[in-house]
C-alpha cells in the first residue's frame, strides 16, 4: 500500500523535472577570453595592412622644377615590395579572420586550427617584417641623405610624399607587432590545453 | 594490461622530448654559427678605390682616393648589430633550453616568444640591407642616386653573400619557432 503512491508520484514529477534540467546547459559556457581576443587582434592586423597599403598608393606628389617631376611609390623596387608584400599579408589575416571568426561561434575544433594559424601568422610576421625593414631603410636614406656615397635628400623637396611613406610604415610597424602578439597568445593558448 | 601500455606511453613520451631537444640544439648552435659568419663577412668589408673625377674638361681626369665601408650606410650598421644580437641570444637561449629541459613552462614560453621577435629583426635586416645594396647595384635615376656597385665591385660582392647567410640564419629562427609549434600541437590532448 505504501508503494502505490511511490508508484504514482514519479511519474507525475518526471515532466516537470525535465524542462528544468533542460534550461541551465546553454548557460553554464563561459566566455572565451583567448577566441576573442584572437578575432580582434586578427582583425587590427588585416585594417593596419590595408590602411598601410591604401597610404601608401595614393602618396603621389607633384612639383614643377620647372617641369613637372612627380614622386610614387613605384620609382622604388622597395616600396613596390612593401606594397605588394602587404597586400598579401592583408590578405592572409583576412582569411585567417574569418577562420578564428568561425572557431568561436563553433567551439570544438580550436586546438588544430589554432595550430595551423600559427604557421600562418610566423610567415606572415617574416613577411611583414621584412618588407617594413627594406621601406624604411630606403626611406631613411631618403630622409638623411648619405654624403659618402653622394646620395641626396629626398625629403626636403617632397614633403607630402614623405609623410605619406612615413606613416605607411608606421603602420606596417604595429601591424608586424601585433602580429607577435597574435603568436603569442596561439602559443599560451595550446600550452594551456597540455596535460601537465 | 593498463600499465604495460601506460609504461609504453610514457617511454614514447620521453622519447618524443629526448629526439625534439636534439633538433633543437641543432637547430640552435646553427643559427648561432650562420649568424655570427654573416656579421662578420659584413664587419670586415672594406674596399679602397682611385676614382677618376673630371674637374676641368680640358685637364686629364685626377684619380681621387675613395674607400667603402659598411659603416658608412646606416642599413649596414643595423644589419651587424642584429645580427650580433641574434648570435648572442643564440648562445643564451641554446644554454637556457639545455638547462631547462621543457620543465619550466614558463621558460619555454619566454624561449619562443624571443625566438620569435628575434626572427622579426633578422627579417627585417635582411629586408633593409638587401634594399639599400639594391639602390647602390642599380642607381636611382628618379632621385639622381648613382650606382656604387660598378666602382666597388669586391664590396659589393661581400654585401650579397653576408645577406645570403643572413637569411638562412633568419630561416633557421622560423624553423625553430615552427618547431616548438609542432611540439605543442603534439602534446595536446585531443
Amino acid at each position: 500500500m505504501a508503494s502505490e503512491p511511490a508508484k504514482v508520484v514519479p511519474p507525475t514529477e518526471a515532466p516537470v523535472v525535465e524542462p528544468e534540467k533542460a534550461a541551465p546547459p546553454p548557460t553554464t559556457q563561459p566566455t572565451d577570453y583567448f577566441a576573442v581576443a584572437d578575432v580582434v587582434l586578427r582583425l587590427l592586423v588585416f585594417a593596419s595592412a590595408l590602411v598601410s597599403v591604401v597610404v601608401m598608393s595614393t602618396s603621389k606628389e607633384t612639383k614643377m622644377l620647372p617641369n613637372p617631376r612627380p614622386a610614387k611609390f613605384t620609382h622604388s623596387p622597395a616600396l613596390i615590395y612593401f606594397v605588394a608584400a602587404l597586400s598579401v599579408a592583408g590578405f592572409f589575416s583576412l582569411i585567417t579572420t574569418l577562420g578564428s571568426l568561425y572557431s568561436l561561434i563553433k567551439p570544438g575544433c580550436s586546438a588544430k586550427i589554432i595550430s595551423h594559424f600559427i604557421v600562418i601568422d610566423v610567415l606572415l610576421l617574416g613577411i611583414v617584417a621584412s618588407a617594413t625593414g627594406a621601406a624604411g631603410s630606403v626611406t631613411y636614406v631618403g630622409l638623411k641623405g648619405n654624403t659618402h656615397v653622394r646620395w641626396g635628400k629626398v625629403c626636403t623637396l617632397y614633403g607630402k610624399f614623405c609623410r605619406y611613406v612615413g606613416a605607411s610604415i608606421g603602420v606596417s610597424l604595429f601591424a608586424s607587432v601585433m602580429l607577435v602578439l597574435l603568436v603569442l597568445l596561439s602559443v599560451y593558448s595550446l600550452s594551456k590545453k597540455i596535460p601537465k | 594490461m593498463e600499465t604495460e601500455s601506460h609504461t609504453i606511453a610514457k617511454e614514447i613520451g620521453v622519447a618524443n622530448k629526448q629526439t625534439i631537444r636534439w633538433n633543437d640544439f641543432v637547430l640552435r648552435f646553427l643559427a648561432f654559427v650562420v649568424t655570427l659568419v654573416a656579421a662578420i663577412v659584413l664587419g670586415v668589408s672594406k674596399q679602397n678605390e682611385l676614382v677618376p673625377v673630371q674637374l676641368v674638361p680640358t685637364l686629364p681626369p685626377i684619380n681621387v682616393p675613395a674607400s667603402a665601408k659598411w659603416s658608412y650606410m646606416s642599413a649596414f650598421v643595423y644589419f651587424v648589430i642584429v645580427n650580433a644580437i641574434a648570435c648572442a641570444y643564440a648562445v643564451i637561449s641554446l644554454v637556457l633550453s639545455l638547462a631547462n629541459k621543457g620543465k619550466t613552462k614558463g621558460l619555454s614560453l619566454t624561449i619562443i616568444l624571443f625566438d620569435l621577435i628575434m626572427m622579426a629583426l633578422l627579417y627585417s635586416s635582411v629586408g633593409a640591407a638587401a634594399a639599400v645594396g639594391l639602390i647602390g647595384y642599380k642607381g636611382n635615376t628618379h632621385v639622381r642616386w648613382n650606382k656604387v656597385c660598378d666602382v666597388f665591385g669586391k664590396f659589393c660582392g661581400q654585401v650579397v653573400a653576408a645577406i645570403a647567410i643572413s637569411l638562412v640564419g633568419s630561416i633557421l629562427f622560423l624553423l625553430l619557432v615552427l618547431l616548438a609549434t609542432v611540439n605543442l600541437h603534439k602534446n595536446i590532448r585531443h
